[in-house]
């Protein structure tokens, strides 16, 4: 069966990674409390919020994401492959624990849901851990991950400034002068907000990407306002539209995944019309930027390895480190043969928006960033092994880019980075032969202590 | 307008704030009320946003 966001919850209290927090909290230090935890955090009581409970920073690590999904830390980019490979159908059913309490008309209120406030400089009170859902009448139906700042209890701004197929979708419908109804669950496992943020091509549903993360369908409810619907296991869904009046309202700052506050950006606005939610609701505050990246993390190194394979190069590991904050640096090994350092970072650096790449050999663990530095040390001169390619497509949010200085509308570019610190060709392996304690298996500590 | 509201409007006719500055000057107010004010404020014609993401509302001409 189909796993859901308390089974996720479940997982990681049972590995020993989620902490609980007995005392009611107010919900503007739910964003403070979880970054000083080392666990996923769980707030069993909140203050002026006596239905509701909430949780965040759920897959702030790679060691966290990898528990709720199953597998090691080293391959979640594979289990992500193998997830997408086989799309499973999701399936409607007649009803679902996330419509168990109703608000419509005048019972719509935000404000009767616990929103975090997160960042000093947030434009207001953010739902981060969205999983959007639109129709579009030519390409059928849509899921994404969308920022949503509180601006009245009926109201949301939602960033929408990015290319993407939403974004097409609601340009679609603006054109043609009515609103695009939108519905979103709030508080569903990370398999569906993977398969959310992951960019599948327009025709193919997201809900069959999760389902085959899930190896099994993903049960959906049809929304009471909105020709929609929604993961039946939802803690919470916001229903309404977006209203066709374009990229017109304020909306943020607020702290992105590149770890860097954000600009105001003009945008439309959510109005919501319904609010639906479990008797018991749990409100999932995604903790920025830890959340996100990780989030990123394997649908980037997937499409790593997929570059890597298409260039007929064969990877051993790879890695996408949250210091590039999982999207714009691939760390790779591969089984190299000659001139194949150079093919992996060619192939690397054409995916998406990565910036930095550096391939090893199999002998190194990437993981290890002492062995990655030894590698870089030794297998590099960088005359011979550093790639620059200038002039590659950017993002805005980088600031080395300095979208500011390119004016309203204008795309940047930017440089990127290659480092092949593999083997040099001509250079014996011998050369690279490490270091070895005699006798080391014929001794044993313990013996002597 | 309720007086949270009227209180917020003034704390920005007096100088441009960010969000949370708002609610760091209004700590001792609930959360839930603090939103609902914060969205009457919202509904101003007059609110804007200054270049580094701060709220504004210009004080009344004349
Ligand atoms: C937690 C999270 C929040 C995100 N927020 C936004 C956002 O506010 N705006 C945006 O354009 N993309 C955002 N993204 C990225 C999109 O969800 C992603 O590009 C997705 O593929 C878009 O789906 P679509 O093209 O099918 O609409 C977010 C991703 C995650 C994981």
């Amino acid at each position: 069966m189909k796993q859901g966001f308390r089974d996720a919850l479940r997982v990681l209290e049972d590995a020993g990674e989620l902490r609980r927090i007995k005392k009611a909290v107010d919900p503007r230090h739910f964003s403070a409390l979880a970054a000083q935890a080392k666990e996923a955090t769980f707030f069993e009581a909140i203050e002026g919020y006596p239905s509701w409970r909430a949780a965040g920073a759920l897959v702030s690590t790679r060691k966290r994401l990898a528990l709720a999904m199953g597998c090691s830390e080293a391959d979640i980019a594979r289990r992500f492959e193998d997830g997408i490979r086989r799309p499973v159908d999701a399936r409607l059913v007649s009803d679902g624990p996330c419509q168990e309490v109703v608000w419509q008309g005048d019972a719509v209120d935000l404000t009767a849901i616990p929103l975090p406030l997160m960042h000093v400089k947030d434009g207001g009170p953010y739902i981060s851990a969205t999983m959007v859902v639109s129709k579009d009448p030519e390409y059928g139906r849509n899921v994404g991950s969308y920022r949503l700042m509180y601006r009245t209890p009926r109201e949301t701004g939602i960033d929408l400034v990015s290319s993407s197929d939403m974004r097409r979708y609601y340009q679609r419908a603006l054109d043609a002068g009515r609103p695009l109804e939108i519905a979103v669950a709030v508080g569903v496992h990370p398999y569906e907000m993977l398969a959310a943020s992951y960019k599948a091509p327009i025709d193919v549903d997201e809900y069959a990407i999760a389902g085959g993360l899930h190896g099994a369908p993903v049960d959906l409810v049809r929304c009471r306002t909105v020709d929609l619907e929604v993961p039946a296991d939802a803690e919470l869904v916001l229903e309404g539209e977006l209203l066709p009046i374009g990229w017109t309202a304020d909306e943020g700052p607020f702290g992105e995944f590149s770890h860097i506050t954000g600009d105001v950006k003009w945008n439309p606005i959510f109005r919501v019309k319904c609010i639906t939610h479990r008797r018991d609701p749990i409100f999932y505050m995604l903790q920025m930027p830890w959340e996100n990246d990780w989030l990123a993390a394997p649908v980037i190194e997937a499409a790593g390895l997929q570059a890597l394979r298409i260039a007929s190069v064969e990877p051993v590991a790879i890695r996408a480190p949250v210091g590039g904050c999982c999207y714009w640096t691939l760390i790779a090994s591969i089984r190299k043969r000659p001139g194949e350092g150079k093919n992996a970072l060619l192939a690397l650096l054409s995916v998406a928006e990565v910036k930095l790449a550096i391939v090893t050999d199999d002998d190194i663990n990437i993981y290890d960033p002492d062995e990655l530095d030894w590698a870089m040390t030794f297998r590099i001169q960088a005359d011979h092994d550093v790639l620059i390619i200038p002039g590659a497509r950017g993002k805005h949010i980088d600031p080395s880019v300095r979208a500011w200085s390119l004016g309203k509308g204008g795309l940047p570019t930017t440089a990127k980075l290659g480092i092949d610190a593999t083997i040099p060709e001509g250079v014996p392996r011998e050369q690279y032969e490490r270091l070895r304690y005699f006798a080391k298996d014929a001794v044993r500590l313990e013996d002597y202590l | 307008m309720s007086p949270l509201a009227e209180r917020l409007v003034a704390d920005l006719r007096a100088r441009p704030r960010h969000f949370a500055e708002l609610v760091e000057a209004h700590t001792g107010v609930a959360w839930r009320d603090f939103l609902r004010a914060w969205g009457e404020v919202r509904g101003l014609e007059a609110l804007g946003r200054d270049e580094q993401g701060r709220y504004v509302i210009a004080a009344p001409a004349g």
